[in-house]
């Protein structure tokens, strides 16, 4: 790598960046969460958040619409999970399908997506129900 | 409630914490959304969730809307960097429990992932809202260490080391405290990738002590906040810690799953020249039919003096590099 390389890491724990390593040479800090860590041949590269997730170390995260749908899934799976817990078994799950589409639902308005509504033929000849789910579980998107 | 129960940086950060999640919620249709439909009926009344989610704005108004639905919540940040002080204040002082600094200590960080699940009349957590998985480490670890302390015995890491340093603490401390949390807990609901890979591996051992719900994969998650957050924010974090010009720089993405897919356009959006490093065959023709250049780590680190890689590969300097 080159001198001042930026070194960042945007995954959830800081070992994808062998930071222990590292610790074996010199570091000094620019500012909180900006590192020069030095090599022994003097190059030095720039480490961001010590290898921990960069986004959030040295920014403030992922912005508020993205996080809404986000965090929309985590409120429909606390609810799930409270009220109706004692139907699953001590495995993981994932949310169904028309919650997924239900939380894509509730973002469409904000950015004025106008969605188009399949008829009642249409969605038979692609053998869906018309209010969805619109595709099956297999479906990779 | 206790008269401080919570640790934030700043108490009078909250007004300004607090203009920033008005300004969020108007960008946070889903949530609010939710707020106006199951808030009459209370869904979650009675939960007392222990949330272990980056302290941030965005997550301010999850705590809200938590709360908005009938929930009592504790919370503490599942990352040492990650809170932003301003809206861990501004929760505090609304009388939400959090326990969060930006830049806390690991030993700092494992004290606040216990303390949410103590409620101050002597009752535990029996939910849990986790990124990560480290609070639902703690139900699975802890009664293990109860059983045989050697589980904790040695560790391989710093992180480590203050886990199980706090866990040794709560066994001389608070005895049987692992126990009961595991057995108040009803369920979990993991946000990220980390942390479902993690609960996947628990219930493969059968060491999951309740049922689980992977928020990751859900379709309006993982290739939305891992595609296009990290299109955004990535970088964002970039500019802001070393301002330095992305245009030109060769940019090397480690990694080209949805996480992968969002840096890499990111820093192409940017105007870097981007590379990317894959292991999985799949991934690779994706990022090579996006127009990236596939490469291994070895040849998009070689300095331009070496023989290798034609021009296009070489590194500028300075680059940028991207684990992921």
């Amino acid at each position: 790598m080159k001198n001042n390389a930026i070194v960042a890491n945007i995954g959830h724990f800081d070992s994808e960046i062998q930071i222990a390593g590292l610790k074996n040479f010199k570091w000094d800090e620019i500012k909180p969460q900006v590192h020069h860590v030095e090599f022994p041949d003097g190059k030095k590269i720039i480490v961001l958040s010590e290898g921990r997730l960069v986004n959030l170390g040295n920014a403030t995260g992922h912005p508020s619409f993205v996080m809404s749908a986000s965090f929309t899934n985590q409120t429909l799976a606390q609810i799930e999970l409270w009220t109706n817990g004692k139907s699953y078994k001590n495995e993981v799950y994932t949310l169904p399908k028309h919650l997924d589409e239900k939380v894509a639902t509730l973002h469409l308005e904000k950015l004025g997506v106008k969605l188009t509504k399949l008829s009642k033929e249409q969605a038979d000849y692609i053998g869906v129900p018309t209010a969805g789910p619109f595709k099956p579980d297999h479906y990779r998107y | 409630m206790s008269a401080k129960d919570y640790v934030v940086k700043d108490i009078s950060l909250a007004d300004y914490g607090r203009k920033e999640i008005n300004i969020a919620e108007t960008e946070m249709p889903g949530l609010m959304a939710v707020r106006a439909e199951y808030g009459p009926k209370q869904p979650l009344k009675g939960a007392r969730i222990a949330g272990s989610l980056h302290m941030t704005i965005q997550t301010a108004v999850l705590i809200e809307t938590l709360q908005a639905l009938g929930a009592d919540v504790r919370w503490a940040s599942c990352n040492i960097f990650s809170t932003q002080d301003h809206a861990a204040a501004a929760i505090a002082a609304k009388g939400t429990p959090v326990f969060a600094v930006k830049g806390e200590s690991l030993e700092e960080y494992w004290d606040y992932t216990h303390r949410i699940f103590e409620w101050p009349n002597g009752q535990y957590a029996n939910m849990i809202l986790d990124d990560g998985g480290d609070a639902t480490l703690l139900c699975v670890l802890g009664p293990k260490a109860e059983k045989d302390a050697g589980v904790i015995a040695d560790h391989s890491n710093e992180e480590e080391q203050a886990l199980f340093g706090m866990i040794r603490k709560y066994l001389k401390e608070k005895p049987g405290f692992y126990e009961a949390i595991r057995a108040s807990v009803k369920g979990v609901s993991e946000e990220t990738t980390t942390g479902v890979h993690r609960l996947y591996e628990m219930a493969k051992r059968g060491d999951l002590p309740f049922p689980a719900i992977n928020v990751n994969d859900s379709v309006t998650k993982s290739k939305f906040d891992n595609l296009y957050g990290c299109r955004e924010s990535l970088v964002d974090a970039i500019r802001r810690g070393t301002d330095v010009m992305l245009s030109g720089k060769v940019a090397v993405v480690a990694g080209y799953g949805d996480v992968g897919k969002g840096s890499a356009a990111s820093l192409r959006q940017g105007g870097a020249r981007v590379m990317v490093t894959e292991v999985d065959p799949i991934c690779a023709l994706q990022a090579a039919m996006e127009g990236y250049q596939v490469v291994t780590m070895e040849d998009a680190a070689r300095t331009p003096t070496s023989s290798s890689p034609p021009p296009a590969t070489r590194m500028s300097s300075p680059s940028i590099t991207c684990g992921r």
